[in-house]
């Protein structure tokens, strides 16, 4: 049934292989199918050569759990982001097996990869990397049992911002230049987040790069690469507001799990006494792709010039909150806007949870005069 | 599913598309690819509304409307499907500055004949300081789609997979590979000069008096222009427009003889002085 290959044998589509491996992560996952929800499973698969993600398309009376080592016979592989990615379809046959039939990961001569921060992408191994550390923190977690500390933060180079996380104290402070040979990428709530650890090599660097202020500033990122790279930290969008879409303006939210209201029902807490909130849900679109923009309370307030408790008074005076909606689409359709914060991707999309926002302004006629100079100088 | 991005492209470059795609299945989205390789499912485009008609029934309307952009000029239409775009439609009084956010969209009259228009999601009233950076925009996006070309005739075979090594996206190196099946290679000459027409409509010294570099405006001229000026607004009695025939009497009467007429009407014309709302007829902006 398919050729018997180690995971660091795999190229990309390969119609049937059969793998020996171990289930380093699994996630379940709900999906639209023709507008009717599937459950899938994602993850990693490791054995001693290395990891490549997997995606499970048939879940039914599927167990998969962390640590479960597995025989799989006809998967197929894809490629996916330029890497290659093991998908089991329904005539992919997966038998448990005992734990010891998978050696332990063995980093033999491992291959590292140069890469930017703009390179990262869910599932990376091998990662070199030179960045410097803009912020980072401490913090003790549960593991097994056992407490540990872990370091996380943020760090960038030219290219972007990144999170990472270290399962080590590498006494790493912040505006250190580190070069970090041996990371790896996994997602971490939808951003691409790159992990080390002991087996990596870290060290400071003489590297030249750009200041911590300027390092710390936010570069303007095409909607096309977010949506490439799968996520970013806090990244800068310019685009045109195309929609304040429903579920925008004064909503209500469930006082037990902050949940948006629909007929003053909780979709898990049923009905319950609503919370006044004030958002905005929008979408951004800079002609190379859209995303979804979301506005909290205080830059919607900021935005309308207007309190909670002078837009609860306009709906009651109206008597339905979808004039606060209207006012912010009248407002805001249309209009060229500058939105930073988080970018995080699922299946709907990229998503930004906007911490600052303008409203843009170009120098139409300088931009035209340059381009038409460059156009001029090559005719 | 990703949400389909919304293309800034000149009505120039859109409406000589004759190329349709779709990956195939019933929910698989459709795209009208444009000859430079734009694979337009929706698009966002800024311009003046010159016309606004209803050609259905008060109860069931289905609107028509024109757009006009530096290069050329959109079709619009919405119906009952689109109630939003289709209502506010209904409510513009032409001429106005309006951005429009549709879905492509193509009918075939009759076989080898093909027409793409727009179906309106969003229909809103703007100035004319977005206007200009739509005009930016657009022509930023087709100077990528006219560099991505001019690669793209060097490259042999001809793949995706070359265009995105090269730095384009995804989404317009298919657009290209497509482009070039269905229209062979392409005369980005003339997408480059529309482009620079497009750049230059953002510049005062060539928006104001494009004639001053090329011959001087002589006064004679100008009092033709005044002249046909007036009689345009003054037989436009139903506010659809003066009919050409009526000028023409109007410009006789007035000593204007026809060629004068017509070199007159044109530079109107291309200063956006008057429009077309129909063919033969004539309206002041």
């Amino acid at each position: 049934m398919g050729v018997q290959k180690k995971l660091a044998e795999l190229v990309p589509n390969e119609p049937s292989v059969s793998l020996l491996a171990r289930i380093v992560s699994v996630n379940p996952k709900e999906i639209q199918v023709n507008g009717t929800p599937k459950k899938i499973f994602y993850g990693i698969l490791g054995d001693e050569t290395g990891t490549v993600p997997f995606t499970a398309w048939e879940t039914e009376n599927l167990r998969l759990e962390k640590g479960d080592t597995i025989r799989v016979e006809n998967a197929y592989t894809k490629e996916f982001r330029g890497q290659v990615q093991i998908n089991f379809g329904n005539r992919t046959a997966i038998t448990p097996e005992s734990s010891d039939a998978v050696p332990p990961y063995q980093p033999g001569p491992v291959t590292l990869k140069e890469a930017k921060v703009k390179d990262l992408r869910e599932g990376l191994g091998g990662v070199s990397i030179t960045v410097r550390i803009l912020s980072i923190e401490e913090r003790e977690v549960m593991v097994e049992g056992d407490k540990k500390l872990v370091y996380s933060g943020v760090m960038a180079d030219e290219t972007g911002k990144a999170q990472f996380s270290v399962w080590k104290d590498f006494g790493l402070k912040e505006g250190d230049v580190v070069k970090i040979e041996g990371g790896y990428v996994r997602m971490w709530r939808g951003i691409p987040q790159l992990n080390f650890d002991e087996r990596a090599e870290v060290g400071i660097t003489d590297e030249e790069l750009p200041s911590v202020e300027d390092l710390k500033k936010s570069a303007r990122i095409w909607i096309e690469d977010l949506i490439e790279r799968g996520g970013a930290v806090d990244a800068t969008v310019r685009g045109i507001l195309v929609d304040v879409k429903e579920g925008s303006g004064l909503i209500h939210r469930c006082p037990e799990c902050r949940r948006v209201l629909r007929k003053n029902t909780c979709r898990i807490h049923g009905e319950v006494e609503g919370q006044s909130d004030l958002r905005v849900k929008s979408v951004v679109d800079d002609g190379s792709g859209a995303l979804t923009a979301v506005f909290g309370k205080e830059l919607t307030e900021g935005l309308l010039g207007k309190s909670l408790e002078e837009c609860e008074t306009m709906a009651r005076e109206a008597m339905t909150r979808e004039v606060v909606r209207d006012e912010l689409a009248d407002m805001l359709i249309a209009q060229p806007v500058e939105v930073r914060g988080n970018v995080t991707k699922d299946e709907f999309g990229i998503m930004m949870i906007v911490d600052s926002a303008d409203m843009l302004k170009i120098e139409v006629e300088k931009e035209a005069r340059e381009m038409l100079d460059d156009l001029e100088d090559l005719r | 599913m990703i949400r389909e991005v919304a293309w800034r492209v000149f009505a120039g470059e859109y409406n000589e598309s004759t190329c349709v795609f779709s990956e195939g299945g019933e929910r698989a989205p459709s795209y009208v690819v444009t000859p430079l390789g734009a694979k337009v499912n929706r698009l966002l485009v800024v311009g003046v509304i010159t016309e606004v008609e209803n050609i259905a029934s008060e109860e069931e309307p289905m609107w028509r409307a024109r757009l006009s952009d530096p290069t050329g000029t959109f079709y619009l239409s919405a119906g009952q499907y689109q109630p939003e775009a289709a209502q506010q439609l209904s409510k513009l009084k032409p001429p106005a500055f309006v951005a429009v956010m549709g879905k492509s969209r193509v009918h075939s009259p009759q076989e080898g004949t093909l027409y793409v228009s727009i179906r309106p999601e969003m229909v809103k009233e703007v100035s004319e300081e977005l206007r200009d950076f739509w005009v930016l925009e657009a022509s930023r996006s087709l100077r990528e789609r006219i560099n991505a070309n001019k690669e793209s005739n060097q490259m042999d075979p001809l793949t995706k997979e070359g265009l995105v090594a090269l730095g384009y996206g995804d989404n317009l190196a298919e657009g290209i590979v497509l482009a070039r099946q269905h229209y062979g290679a392409v005369d980005v000459e003339r997408f480059s000069s529309m482009l620079i027409d497009s750049l230059r409509y953002l510049l005062p010294e060539y928006r104001e008096a494009p004639e001053v570099k090329e011959e001087p405006v002589s006064e004679e001229k100008e009092e033709q222009e005044t002249v046909v000026m007036e009689l345009i607004e003054s037989l436009d009695k139903d506010g659809k427009g003066a009919s050409w025939e009526d000028i023409l009497k109007g410009a006789k009467k007035a000593g204007l003889k026809k060629e004068d007429l017509e070199e007159t009407a044109n530079s109107l014309l291309d200063k956006g002085l008057v429009y077309e709302p129909v063919l033969g007829r004539m309206r002041k902006i």
